[in-house]
C-alpha cells in the first residue's frame, strides 16, 4: 500500500509536469511563438492534426495526473 | 465587487446597456463585413441586426423585469426548464465571454499596429508579426488585474466613444457625403451577403444584455430594466448605421483594400493622422474594456454553473487579499489565451455570435415556457404581440445561426463546426460531472492507458524503420518514456479504489 502511495504521487507530480509542458510546447511551435518553426525547422511537419492530438493527449495527462495527486492528498 | 443594494436608476440602466452595447467590436466586424460579404449594404444588414436584436431584447424585457436577480440568462433559463438546459446556457454564455475576450485582445493588437504604422512605422512590423504573443500577453496582464480587482471605467467610456462617434459622423456629412454615394453597387455575395454580414456582425448588439446582469443593483427594476433595455436597442441602431454610411461613404468598395481596419481608414481619410490615432487609442480602450468585463462575466457564469454543482467547488475559491474569484478567472483565462493565439478574427467573430444566438433562442423559448408554467407570476412589463415576437425571435436566431453556413463562408463552417464539438464537448461533462469522480478517474484512466499504449506502439514501429515518424523532431526515447510513465498513470488511476 506505501508502495502505491508512492508512486501515485510521484507519478502523478511528474504526468503533470510533463503533460503542461506537452500543451505549452504544442502551443508554442504550432503558433511558432519566437519563430521556433525555423529554430526547429518544423514548418511544414507540425500540423493541425498534430496540435489537436498533442493537446488531447497533454489535458488528459494533466487531468490524470491531478486525480492521482488528490488521491494521495486523500490517503495521507 | 458587486453590491446587491438597489440603488442605481434609469440613467444608469441606460449607460449600463450602452456600455455593453458600445464596444470594440465596430472596430473590428465592419472590415470583413465591408470588404467580404455586403459592400455598402452593410448599413441595410446593421439595421436588420438591430430590429433582430430588439425581438429579443423583448424577451429580456419581460423577464429582466419579472425577474430581476443576479445571474441573467441563467436564472430565467433554469426557472422555465431546469437544470440541464440552464446548464447548456451557462456553458454557452461562458464560451460567448471566451470568444469575445480573445477576439478583443487580437483586435487589441491590431489596433496597436495601426497606432505605430502612424506614430512609430519602424515598430509597426515587429507589433504586426507577433500579433498572437502579444494578445496573449495583454490577456495575462487583464487577468492579473482583473484577480487584483481592478475598477471598471464602463460609463466615461460610453460618454467619450458617443463624443468621438459623434465628431466622425459629423464630420462625414459636413466632407459632403451624400445618399448616392453610399448606395450598393456591387455586393460581393449578393443578399446572401447581407444576411451572412447581419450575422456577422451581430456581436455589436449582443452586450446591451449586461444591464439584465446588472438588474440586482438597479431601483425600480419592474419600470427601469425593460426601459434602460429597449432605449439602449432602439439608441444603439442609428449609432452604428450612422457610422457604417460613413465609413462606407469614404472608403469606396471599388478600391483597394486598405490594410489599415476600415474604421480607423475612415477616420484618417476623414480628420488627417489625428483621427487615425484617436480611433486606433478609442479601439485599444474599447478593447481592454471589453476584455476585462468578459473575463469577469465569465468568472461569473462558471463560479454561477459551480455554486449549483455543475462544475467543480474549486471555482467558487476568493483570493484570501485582493477578495475575487481567482481559480475561475485563471481558469476562463486560460482558454482566452487559447483562443486569442489563435488570431483569427474572422472565426472568433462568427463562434461569439453563435454561441449567443443560441442563448438568445434559450431566453425567447423560456418566456413562451414561463407564460404556460407560470401565468400568474408578476409581469411589470409584457412582451407585445405575444406570442409572436418570441417565436419571431427564436425562428430569427436559429436561422441566423445557420445561415451563413449555406453561402459556405469558411470561417462560418468552421466556426459552426466548432459549435457542433463544443456542444458534445458540454454534453459530455455534464454527463461526466453527474457520474462522480471516482468513475471518472477510472475513464481518464483507461482513455491515458490506451492512448500511451497506442503512442509506445508507433514510436517502436518508428524506430525499427516500419513507418515515418510520429513527431520526428522528438527522439524516440523521449516519447517511449513519456508513454511508460502514462502508462503507469493510466493503470494507477484505473484501479483507483472508490
Amino acid at each position: 500500500m506505501e508502495v502505491r502511495r508512492a508512486l501515485t504521487v510521484i507519478v502523478g507530480i511528474v504526468q503533470s509536469i510533463i503533460a503542461i509542458l506537452i500543451v505549452i510546447s504544442a502551443c508554442t511551435l504550432y503558433f511558432n511563438f519566437f519563430d521556433v518553426q525555423t529554430l526547429l525547422n518544423t514548418a511544414v511537419e507540425f500540423s493541425y492534426v498534430h496540435l489537436l492530438a498533442l493537446l488531447v493527449f497533454g489535458f488528459l495527462s494533466i487531468i490524470s495526473g491531478l486525480f492521482l495527486v488528490q488521491e494521495w492528498l486523500e490517503s495521507r | 465587487m458587486l453590491k446587491t443594494k438597489r440603488e442605481l436608476g434609469l440613467r444608469d440602466a441606460l449607460i449600463m446597456g450602452l456600455s455593453g452595447a458600445i464596444g470594440f467590436e465596430i472596430f473590428v466586424l465592419l472590415d470583413y463585413a465591408y470588404f467580404h460579404l455586403a459592400g455598402s449594404s452593410i448599413i441595410l444588414a446593421l439595421l436588420l441586426a438591430g430590429l433582430i436584436n430588439l425581438l429579443t431584447m423583448f424577451s429580456y424585457c419581460e423577464l429582466g423585469a419579472a425577474m430581476p436577480e443576479v445571474g441573467g440568462e441563467y436564472t430565467y433559463i433554469k426557472t422555465a426548464y431546469g437544470g440541464f438546459i440552464a446548464f447548456i446556457s451557462g456553458c454557452f454564455r461562458w464560451l460567448a465571454s471566451v470568444f469575445a475576450a480573445a477576439l478583443a485582445a487580437v483586435v487589441f493588437t491590431q489596433q496597436l499596429a495601426y497606432l505605430f504604422s502612424i506614430v512609430a512605422p519602424a515598430v509597426e512590423s515587429f507589433v504586426s508579426t507577433q500579433t498572437p504573443l502579444i494578445a496573449v500577453i495583454v490577456v495575462l496582464v487583464l487577468a492579473a488585474s482583473d484577480i487584483k480587482g481592478a475598477k471598471k471605467i464602463g460609463a466615461i467610456i460610453v460618454v467619450v466613444f458617443i463624443a468621438i462617434f459623434a465628431i466622425l459622423i459629423a464630420s462625414g456629412i459636413l466632407r459632403g457625403l451624400t445618399p448616392l454615394e453610399v448606395l450598393p453597387k456591387h455586393l460581393p455575395e449578393g443578399m446572401s451577403g447581407v444576411f451572412a454580414a447581419t450575422v456577422y456582425m451581430f456581436p455589436m448588439f449582443f452586450g446591451m444584455r449586461a444591464l439584465v446582469a446588472g438588474a440586482a443593483l438597479l431601483k425600480n427594476p419592474g419600470r427601469n430594466v425593460p426601459k434602460g433595455i429597449l432605449l439602449s436597442a432602439l439608441l444603439i441602431i442609428p449609432i452604428y448605421v450612422s457610422i457604417a454610411y460613413v465609413a462606407a461613404g469614404v472608403v469606396p468598395l471599388e478600391e483597394t483594400r486598405p490594410m489599415a481596419p476600415l474604421l480607423n481608414f475612415a477616420a484618417e481619410q476623414i480628420m488627417g493622422d489625428a483621427g487615425g490615432v484617436l480611433f486606433a487609442i478609442a479601439g485599444m480602450v474599447a478593447c481592454l474594456s471589453a476584455l476585462g468585463t468578459s473575463l469577469t462575466v465569465q468568472s461569473s457564469i462558471a463560479r454561477g454553473m459551480s455554486r449549483d454543482g455543475y462544475l467543480p467547488k474549486v471555482l467558487l475559491s476568493i483570493h484570501r487579499r485582493f477578495g475575487t474569484p481567482y481559480v475561475a478567472i485563471t481558469t476562463g483565462s486560460l482558454f482566452v489565451v487559447l483562443f486569442s493565439a489563435i488570431e483569427a478574427i474572422e472565426f472568433l467573430g462568427y463562434a461569439a455570435s453563435f454561441a449567443s444566438l443560441i442563448v438568445f433562442a434559450l431566453v425567447n423559448l423560456s418566456l413562451l415556457r414561463l407564460r404556460e408554467k407560470k401565468p400568474y407570476m408578476e409581469r411589470p412589463f409584457k412582451t407585445p404581440l405575444y406570442p409572436f415576437t418570441p417565436i419571431a425571435g427564436v425562428i430569427m436566431s436559429v436561422a441566423l445561426l445557420v445561415f451563413p453556413t449555406f453561402l459556405g463562408d469558411v470561417n462560418a463552417v468552421g466556426a459552426l463546426m466548432s459549435g457542433v464539438g463544443l456542444t458534445a464537448l458540454v454534453l459530455m461533462t455534464y454527463y461526466l460531472r453527474m457520474m462522480g469522480r471516482h468513475r471518472l478517474q477510472i475513464a481518464v484512466g483507461g482513455a491515458v492507458l490506451g492512448m500511451s499504449i497506442s503512442l509506445a506502439l508507433l514510436t517502436f514501429l518508428a524506430e525499427a524503420g516500419f513507418i515515418s515518424p510520429i513527431f520526428p523532431y522528438v527522439p524516440g526515447y523521449v516519447i517511449l518514456v513519456i508513454s511508460a510513465i502514462s502508462i503507469i498513470a493510466g493503470i494507477l488511476n484505473a484501479t483507483a479504489h472508490g
